[in-house]
Order: structure tokens, then sequence, then C-alpha cells
């Protein structure tokens, strides 16, 4: 009879009673490659913020994440190619030049801050920059991994290569620099005077040296 | 317990009634977690997934026992003499009919629910009540039976008597069991296949202009046939129920709809800021989980499919993992998503984040998505369109269940005069607040009285451009209801969207100042294109 009521009724007590105190667990964020890092350098959970740069651990990359707050990493400021007096310098726009702007304002700008406690902030390469290309996104949004990267365009994005020959309309112009589209993750060569966007990369960041391999 | 051995058929109908309880039991419960929170705590007991197809199931099933039960009984009744000897009244009786009396009560109270019909939440209440009931009804009848007897009384429930020709019991049983399910399917293609709310959408002259401002005052909106709803289940609004109108029209190249549906309250305050010692602080009771129920605007939710299966198109997925490879929900409600490459359309009207644009936001149901490591919510097969530009912006960095700062502050700080009012009796008529007439944040800006509240909807250059601002509408709130007016292109082109032809089925679900608490309904509306006005 004891068997019994323990069949009965205790064992359907006892799951219920389990079931209670096992209360469902929140969501936890998985691992991966890209970690956030904030101002100060320190890094942060996948799903904490504020951060101000990405460390990919698969690359040692510390790149610059872009804001919206008119600050000199605003993604929506454009800067015409212009470095070590090559190009064409001002003919991007954004609010933090009195003239406008070139990616050398922009790594001058950077590197003056030592974002993210980094500094020799650059133009990133062809091949740097494919790394962050990610082309399995949400409908319409740029081929990169966006929750990580807010604020990005899809756009044309400025890399180191320069001195490239132009084709097409842009013959007349000779030379310009490597860009990569963010609408496809596809390469593209434009005129240095174009207005494009810019992510700037470092290589030598303490930060990103103390991310979890 | 007797001696004598129940006949094929009493134990085919109580093998049944088993069996459809159980189930109803379970997946009942699940979709009652969806306004009862205080189910979640045993959630980890109950089934996850698409439950209601479960419990719409087991539901026929029950009902074809009980109507089986009643039809054996009928013998018996017309074999009764003038006065019969009533049977003696012991513990098993008593149980069995106040059993009886839940099972019955459990029936009609599940299938008036599933019609739509009566005082939705006291339905809902009472089907509730009966389903606590049968779980103490099962101890009561089952568990004391097994007290009782143990395992001896298996067979009493198992195994059919047997007279001299002792196969004839098995034929009989084997053909009650083909016949209960032969009926089951049946009913079951009956009811999915022809159980739709038709909504007629009457074609008018591609040269007749219907203005969307939430109005309806065309003429052609007074002869259009009206479709009224009864839907419940959310929160907030008449104890969570809200009775739906709607009239559809077409013109050849576009559908129009005009909804309009009960809400006591034009909730506008949208996650306001409030300024305190601290700092800014958004005003939130949920938020965090993603299921906000307080704070928060006034919404419509409109789902198109070819698909006219139960549970919205049966993309509703309950519980907090119904997916098993993919990240919980914070809510432990569940998820919208496709089961297959089709594609569901959802509209998402916005009190105050599309209203302003005078636009829904054009979304859709696909396949889950991958998981996205940065993205905290996870949303499964909800989705938005693409979009080219425009957008509105929640005005924090980062947020924050504390604490958060402003992305903007007013350039002028009589620019917050309209909002400072005790909510949410607050009647400002506009929500949003413009990107350029605010400047970025900074601490020597912020120099706000504490209390002071600030809206939190940035609307910046535009509104949506591309896929995402394919539905055109606009609704006004006034005497209690929401008045609204939607337009889309019967086919956009867009693998987004759906096109809307003659026999698309549809579902709506209104909130009330509620971020996912939405009111639904069982039965599809189907779309029926055959009246000129």
């Amino acid at each position: 009879m004891i068997l019994r009521l323990l069949l009965v009724f205790a064992l359907p007590f006892t799951l219920v009673a389990a079931a209670i105190v096992r209360a469902p667990q929140n969501p936890e964020p998985p691992e991966h490659y890209l970690v956030k890092v904030n101002m100060q350098g320190e890094l942060l959970g996948a799903w904490e913020g504020p951060w101000s740069c990405v460390c990919d651990k698969r690359s040692g990359l510390l790149w610059e994440v872009k804001t919206d707050n008119e600050d000199i990493h605003d993604g929506r400021w454009t800067y015409s190619w212009f470095i070590d007096s090559e190009g064409v310098a001002n003919n991007g726009d954004c609010y933090f030049e009195l003239n406008r702007c070139d990616t050398e304002d922009l790594i001058r700008h950077t590197n003056r801050e030592r974002l993210c406690q980094a500094g020799n902030w650059r133009l990133p390469t062809l091949s740097e920059i494919n790394t962050i290309i990610s082309k399995d996104n949400k409908p319409g949004s740029p081929t990169i991994e966006s929750e990580y990267f807010p604020k990005t365009m899809r756009g044309d994005y400025w890399t180191s290569e320069n001195k490239q020959k132009l084709s097409g309309i842009y013959r007349y112009l000779t030379v310009g620099g490597t860009a990569v589209n963010f609408i496809g993750g596809d390469r593209v060569t434009i005129p240095y005077r174009n207005a494009a966007f810019v992510r700037l990369v470092t290589s030598r960041s303490t930060a990103c040296h103390k991310a979890p391999q | 317990m007797s001696n004598r051995s129940k006949s094929p058929s009493w134990i085919l109908l109580h093998g049944a009634a088993v069996v459809a309880v159980t189930c109803s039991l379970f997946s009942g419960l699940r979709i009652a977690t969806l306004d009862k929170p205080a189910l979640i705590t045993i959630a980890e007991l109950l089934p996850q997934g698409e439950v209601h197809t479960v419990h719409f199931v087991s539901a026929i099933l029950l009902s074809l026992a009980a109507a089986g039960y009643l039809i054996s009984r009928i013998p018996y009744f017309r074999n009764l003499p003038g006065i019969s000897t009533p049977k003696p009244i012991n513990y098993h009786r008593l149980v069995t009919w106040g059993g009886v009396s839940l099972l019955i009560t459990s029936l009609l109270s599940g299938w008036i629910l599933f019609n739509g019909l009566g005082p939705l939440p006291w339905l809902r209440s009472i089907h509730f009540c009966s389903a606590i009931g049968l779980v103490f009804y099962i101890f009561m009848h089952g568990g004391v039976y097994l007290m009782q007897f143990g395992l001896r009384a298996l067979p009493f429930i198992l195994k059919p008597s047997l007279p001299k020709r002792q196969y004839l019991p098995l034929v009989s049983l084997s053909l009650g069991t083909f016949s209960l399910g032969f009926l089951l399917v049946g009913s079951w293609y009956l009811i999915h296949g022809y159980s739709h709310h038709p909504l007629a959408v009457a074609e008018i002259s591609p040269n007749t202009i219907i203005n969307i401002d939430g109005m309806a005052s065309e003429p052609q909106w007074q002869q259009a046939q009206i479709l009224t709803l009864r839907t419940d289940g959310g929160a907030n609004f008449y104890k969570g129920r809200s009775d739906v109108q709607l009239k559809a029209l077409q013109n050849g190249q576009e559908i129009f709809f005009h909804i309009t549906w009960q809400d006591p309250n034009e909730s506008l305050a949208h996650l306001p800021l409030k300024k305190t010692a601290e700092g800014w602080e958004i005003l939130q009771s949920g938020y965090k989980i993603f299921d906000e129920k307080r704070h928060y605007e006034d919404k419509f939710a409109i789902l198109l499919s070819e698909n006219c299966s139960f549970a919205a198109a049966g993309t509703a997925h309950l519980g907090q993992s119904p997916l098993a490879d993919k990240p919980a929900n914070w809510h432990g409600k569940g998820y919208h998503y496709s089961t297959s490459e089709q594609v569901h359309d959802l509209w998402h009207w916005k009190a105050v984040r599309t209203n302003k644009m005078h636009l829904a936001d054009d979304n859709f149901i696909g396949k889950p998505d991958k998981v996205r490591p940065g993205a905290r919510r996870y949303t499964a097969g909800y989705q938005q369109d693409s979009k080219e530009s425009g957008a509105y912006r929640m005005n924090w960095k980062w947020y924050s269940p504390t604490t958060i700062t402003p992305k903007r502050l007013p350039a002028k700080t009589d620019q917050l005069a309209p909002y400072q009012y005790s909510l949410p009796h607050s009647q400002s008529p506009d929500w949003t607040i413009s990107w350029f007439d605010y400047q970025p944040y900074s601490s020597s800006h912020d120099q706000f009285p504490l209390g002071t509240l600030m809206p939190s909807v940035l609307y910046t250059s535009n509104r949506f451009e591309g896929d995402r601002a394919d539905v055109r509408a606009r609704g006004i709130w006034r005497d209690g209801h929401w008045s609204l007016e939607l337009v889309r292109k019967l086919d956009t082109g867009s693998s987004q969207d759906i096109p809307i032809v003659d026999g698309i089925c549809m579902w709506v679900s209104a909130f009330d100042r509620a971020q996912i608490a939405h009111t639904r309904h069982s039965r599809a509306i189907q779309l029926s294109f055959d009246k000129t006005l």
C-alpha cells in the first residue's frame, strides 16, 4: 500500500516540485570569435555594452566600431582616400573637421584619442577587411555581423590599397584606391576623391591579445 | 471493484478518453502559459512546439468518445422501467459523476472558445478551472483505483470480457478502433478545412480613391461586409479581450483593410525615459525579458498566409525552447517560425513607431534564423523585410534595466514640456522626437530636473523605404476604439511578401501597451474575392 501511495501521489507531487525548483534557465551567449572591447580596452561579454572596438580572435586584429553620436567614429561620416600626400584630401563629409574629411583625418584623431587604449590605427588591407565580411545576414543588412558592428552602412569602405588602375568612366583619373562594398562584400576600385566609409583597424592592441583564444 | 469485465466498446471509449484528456491537459496547460505566467513555474513538465494542433485533435477525440458513450447508453435508457431503481451511491460513483461534469464543462467551454462566441475571458477561466478540476479528478478516480487494487486494476480497463467465441471482443474492438480513427481523421479534415471565418473582399473601381487616414469615410467602406471577431488572451484591454471588426476592398491592384478594435486607452508612452537621482531610466516592467506590458505603445498585427492551419498558419510554437538547436527565449512563451520554406507575411502596425510614418512595419515569418551570437534576443522566424533606408531609433546608447545614457537631448528645454504629465494619463499627441531637433548627449547639457519625462523614439530623416515600406497604414484612436486603414499591392513581387489572392488566410492580433502579449483567435479568416460594389 505504501508503494502504491508513493507511485500514485508522491511521484507526481515530486515531479511538480522538481519542475518548480528547476526554474527554466535564461539564455546564455554562445562562444564566438568576435569579442567586444570598451573604450578603456576592457573585454566585454557578447551581450554587454557599450563597446567601442571588436577584437577578432581569428586574426588578432582590433576593429573600430561605428556610432551614431556624431563623434569622430560616427558611421555616417565619409572620407576621401588620402594618406602621406597620396590621394585627394578633404573630400568626404563629417562634423569633426573644419574642412571636409579624408582618411588621414580619422586616423590622426583616432590615434590621438587612443581608441580602446590602442595605437597604430590604420586603414585595413583588402585581405584584412575581407575577414569581417559575413554574407549570411538578415534581409537588407550589410554583409557584416551587425550585432558586433552596428551602424555599418551598405556602401563602400576604403582599404589601404592605392595606385590601383581605374577603368570605365573613371579611366581618365588613371589610379584610385580599393574599397569593399558591404552590400555584397565585393571589391571595387574607385577614385580617391570618392566619399566612402572607413573602418579602421590595428594589429597592435593589448586588448586583443588579452582576448581568450 | 466489480469482477465484471468491461465490454469492448467501454474499453475503447475509456481508452480514447484517457488519451484525449491526457493530451488535452498537457497541451492546454502549455497554451495557458501565454496569459497565466504562474504556470511557467511548471513549464518543464509541459510539451513545447506546435501544441495547438495536439489540443484541437484531442478535443475532437474526446468529443467523439463522449458522443460514442452517449450512443452506447441509448439501449440502456430505452430499457429503463418506468421508475428505475437507483444504484447505491458510493465514492467512485460520486467521483465519476464529478468527472463527467468536468468533462462536459471542459468540452462545451472549449468548443465555444474555438468558435469565438460568448464572453471569452469568463469562458477561458471556466475552461481553465475545469482543466485543473480534471487533474484532481484523475487522482481521485484513477489514482484511488490504483491505490485500492494496484496493477490488477489495469486488466479491468484494458481486457474485454470474454464470451465463448473469444475472438469476437477482439474483432469488435478492432472495428471500433478503426471507426473511431476514421471519424477522428474525418472530423479533423472538416474542422481544419472548413472552419474559417469568411471575409468578403469587395471589388471597387481602380479609379476610386481611398484615403489611408484611419477615418474610413469613403462610401465604399459603408457598403463593405463586416466581419466581427472576438479575440482574447492579450495583456490589458478588457480582461485581455478585444473585439475586432474587419472590412476589405480590392481594386485589382491593391487591397485595402479597415480594422477597428476595442482598446480602452490610447497608449503612446512607449518606454519613456525618466530623469532620476541616479540618471536617466527607462520606464519598464518586463522589457528586459522582451515582454513589456505597461510602458509600451498599442499595436496591431496581421498575418497573411497561403497556409490556413491552426496556430497562425502553424507558425506558433510554444515554450521556452521549442527549437532544440536554437537559443531559448527569455519570456518562456515561444517563437513564431515556419517549419518549411513557406513565407508568411506579417504586418505590424505600431501606434508610435510607424503610425507617424503612415506605415505598418512589413515583416515576415520564415524559417528559423541562424543564431547570431551578438544578439541577446533571438526571434526565430520573425524577421523584418529588407529596407533601403529610414528608421526609428531608440534614445539610449545601450539598453540597461537600471540607468541608461540617452543618445540625444532636446536642444531647447521646453521641448519636453508636453510630456510632463503623470503617466498613463498623458495624452500628448506625438511621442516621437526628431533626431535633428535634439543634440548629442553631453553631461553639461543634461540639466533637466528630476522626474523629467522624455520620449524614447527618435525619428531620423525619413520613413522606411524599400520592401519594409510596402504597407501604408494610418490609425486613429477615438472613444475606446482604434480605427486603422491599411493598403498594399496585391502582389509586391518581393520574396518576403506573399501575393494576396482569393482564398488566402489571415489572423489578427491586438496589443494594448504590450510588446508581445497579444490577443488571438483560433479559426483563420479566409479572404473571398467574389463581390463587386
